[in-house]
């Protein structure tokens, strides 16, 4: 089967449907006059019939012939007006020798041929046929007229659909071309977006119509996706660069390593590499974290109790932050239930926090992890004493790669946070820094 | 008795390297090119253990691991991946694996949980149910989670007490951060500061002070390992 193109089709439905309307109206007032006209005709003969009638009574035979001799001046032709006896000859009038219909019944009204010969047999009579004293009364007429004037509707009903059809036509073209034509608009952006200019959007986005609303959808998923590619280029060109002071830092102590004469130290050397080599593979992995808990599935969540994971991540760092001389406590507020939570990566957050707080803010002394049950939402959060972020700072901390100059000259590679973020989003929370007058809040609040 | 290791790795390199450390370390080794040829190896049971990459050409590696046990061959197997992430890990260790670990790792990290793992089977094959553990002059009572030294008593907190009842399970064994990260904390993820570390000073400190020798020793590059001997 050929395929036509959507124009076409578009066009062949428009004209299709306007042909079918129209024929079907046509078709309806054709019916209409026509109904309307042979109402006329009946109502015509009957008149006449009845008066006629009235004639004979009052008058007799006489009186009719010459009522009807009175109708037939001036002559006309499709004038049927006769009295013919019982066996349908004519008495009166001019009506064919052989009558078909047979003057034995009366005939309200019937539309025929009255006769077999002569113009009787060429037209149609619309007549009616009633007794007269002895004798039967024709009175009708013949529908030669009525025929062409039928004619003349017909064809201009005719010439109507016709006229529609043309109309229907260029109705066609003109919707194919205004579809088509916006329809071309958003393809348009849409190939020279698939060409790479990240930045064409589709026109007229302003009205409420279908059209403006797709336009609406296909730009607010541009702006999506140029956002995406965006951060993606942010994050390639941050990672490359990021990768480039460790593997520097690689690279110079292995031509260290390689110029030192004792093996003893050649040891030494080559397991500071080693380090060095962990630190990058850390980078790398948990940035593979952050981008795939952008798209866990909940199947991974387990029943979790938020006391206990809290205080698990307490006693494992407690140690820690101790030998970097921090107190590290543990308080929980209220009594959490348990919730269904990615229990590892739910940690690796925490630890990356506490992490983060001991790595910048041990001078505080201080860092407390603190669980909070709110009204629908469970809060855990992590406390510290130390310089904190400044307000206008912390949007830059959250970024993807983004470290503040004061952390430049630590390790790390700034993706701490935003697996925070990925992870906190990733349980349909949030995660937020805070002033903790002084020191820093660090809130990741679930959805309880 | 030489233990037979078989490798199934389709990377030439990787498999090479594998090999050459093995070998080194005194097992003897086989490699398999792909999942089918493994499979088929593996069938005839003569291997110690099986270390399979995750991504084979033919059937993956945990696929035939599963095929491995439908057969009723019980070898314990280590899966090698690229899949890095704490999701992959646990996926690979519910999919029948005995060990799970990601590229790149160190040999001194394989090496560790093959002794683990083979310890592991000598222990299911030969030893009832322990209530006792015995390094040297450290006792450790299990039932009464009990520890002495010399005939002292250490108090150990649950969590020391955990860490030291593995650390005695592969007394003599390397024991490395992630293994201890993953059976004690059941963490999946390297939590980047050196925690284990300082639990093992902890422990270590408790464990020594006062005492005659040194019995938690530290292996450079690699982990902890509990021993009498140096």
């Amino acid at each position: 089967m050929i395929r036509l193109s959507v124009t076409a089709r578009i066009a062949l439905l428009s004209i299709a449907l306007a042909l079918v309307t129209n024929a079907a109206l046509v078709l309806f007032v054709r019916q209409q006059l026509h109904r309307n006209a042979i109402a006329a005709l009946r109502r015509d003969a009957t008149e006449q019939a009845d008066t006629l009638v009235a004639v004979y009574r009052s008058g007799g035979l006489y009186a009719v012939r010459q009522a009807i001799t009175d109708a037939e001046s001036p002559p006309d032709p499709t004038l049927v007006l006769a009295v013919l006896d019982a066996s349908g000859h004519n008495l009166i009038g001019d009506a064919p020798a052989d009558v078909s219909p047979q003057p034995q019944t009366e005939i309200v009204f019937h539309i025929g041929r009255i006769g077999k010969r002569g113009r009787w047999a060429q037209v149609e009579t619309g007549y009616t046929l009633r007794p007269i004293g002895r004798d039967w009364l024709l009175a009708g007429r013949m529908l030669a007229d009525w025929e062409a004037e039928q004619q003349g509707i017909e064809r201009a009903l005719l010439l109507a659909l016709a006229l529609s059809l043309a109309l229907g036509i260029v109705a066609g073209l003109v919707v194919t071309r205004y579809v088509v034509g916006r329809l071309d608009r958003l393809a348009d952006t849409i190939a020279g977006v698939a060409e790479g200019d990240l930045s064409r959007r589709a026109p007229d986005t302003a009205g409420g119509d279908a059209f403006d609303r797709l336009a609406r959808q296909l730009n607010a998923m541009l702006d999506k996706l140029e956002r995406l590619m965006a951060e993606l280029r942010i994050v390639t060109d941050s990672l490359a660069h990021d990768l480039r002071s460790p593997l520097a830092r690689l690279r110079t102590r292995t031509e260290n390593a390689l110029l030192l004469p004792e093996s003893e130290q050649r040891d030494a050397a080559l397991s500071g590499l080693l380090a060095e080599t962990d630190i990058i593979m850390r980078m790398l992995s948990m940035l593979i974290e952050i981008s795939r808990s952008e798209a866990v599935s909940r199947e991974r969540f387990t029943e979790v109790d938020p006391a206990a994971l809290i205080e698990e991540i307490g006693e494992l760092y407690e140690p820690v932050a101790e030998d970097a001389g921090v107190h590290l406590s543990v308080a929980i507020e209220g009594e959490p239930r348990p919730l269904a939570l990615h229990r590892e990566l739910m940690t690796q957050a925490l630890t990356n926090l506490i992490d983060n707080a001991l790595r910048h803010a041990a001078a505080g002394r201080e860092i407390l992890l603190r669980l909070v049950q709110e009204r629908g939402a469970l809060v855990f959060q992590v406390e510290d004493r130390g310089p904190g972020i400044a307000e206008a700072d912390r949007e830059q901390a959250l970024r993807r790669f983004g470290r503040l100059d004061s952390a430049r000259t630590t390790p790390g590679a700034g993706l701490g946070l935003s697996l925070i973020q990925a992870v906190a989003q990733l349980h349909g929370g949030s995660f937020e820094l805070d002033d903790n007058a002084p020191g820093l809040i660090a809130r990741i609040r679930v959805p309880a | 008795m030489t233990r037979k290791i078989l490798i199934v790795e389709d990377d030439i390199a990787t498999a090479g390297y594998l090999s050459k450390g093995l070998i080194e370390a005194g097992y003897a080794t086989e490699t398999a090119r792909d999942g089918r040829d493994g499979l088929f190896l593996a069938s005839e049971g003569i291997f110690d253990l099986v270390i399979a990459d995750r991504m084979l050409p033919g059937l993956d590696g945990l696929t035939m691991i599963n095929a491995i046990r439908a057969a009723g061959i019980r070898t314990p197997a280590i899966v090698l991946s690229a899949l890095a992430t704490v999701d992959d890990r646990v996926d690979g260790l519910k999919a029948g694996a005995d060990d799970y670990l990601c590229k790149p790792f160190s040999f001194a990290e394989l090496s560790a949980r093959i002794e683990a793992l083979l310890r592991r089977e000598d222990r299911a094959a030969s030893e009832k149910q322990q209530t006792r553990l015995n390094v040297g002059d450290l006792e450790i009572d299990l039932l009464a989670r009990a520890v002495t030294r010399a005939g002292k008593a250490i108090p150990l907190g649950a969590r020391e007490f955990n860490l030291l009842e593995y650390l005695a399970r592969h007394a003599g064994q390397v024991v490395t951060r992630t293994m201890m990260l993953e059976k004690i904390w059941n963490y999946h993820f390297d939590p980047g500061s050196n925690v284990v570390d300082v639990h093992i000073g902890r422990l270590r400190r408790k464990l020594e002070e006062g005492f005659s020798g040194p019995i938690l020793h530290t292996v450079r590059g690699a982990g902890y390992r509990l021993s009498p001997e140096a």
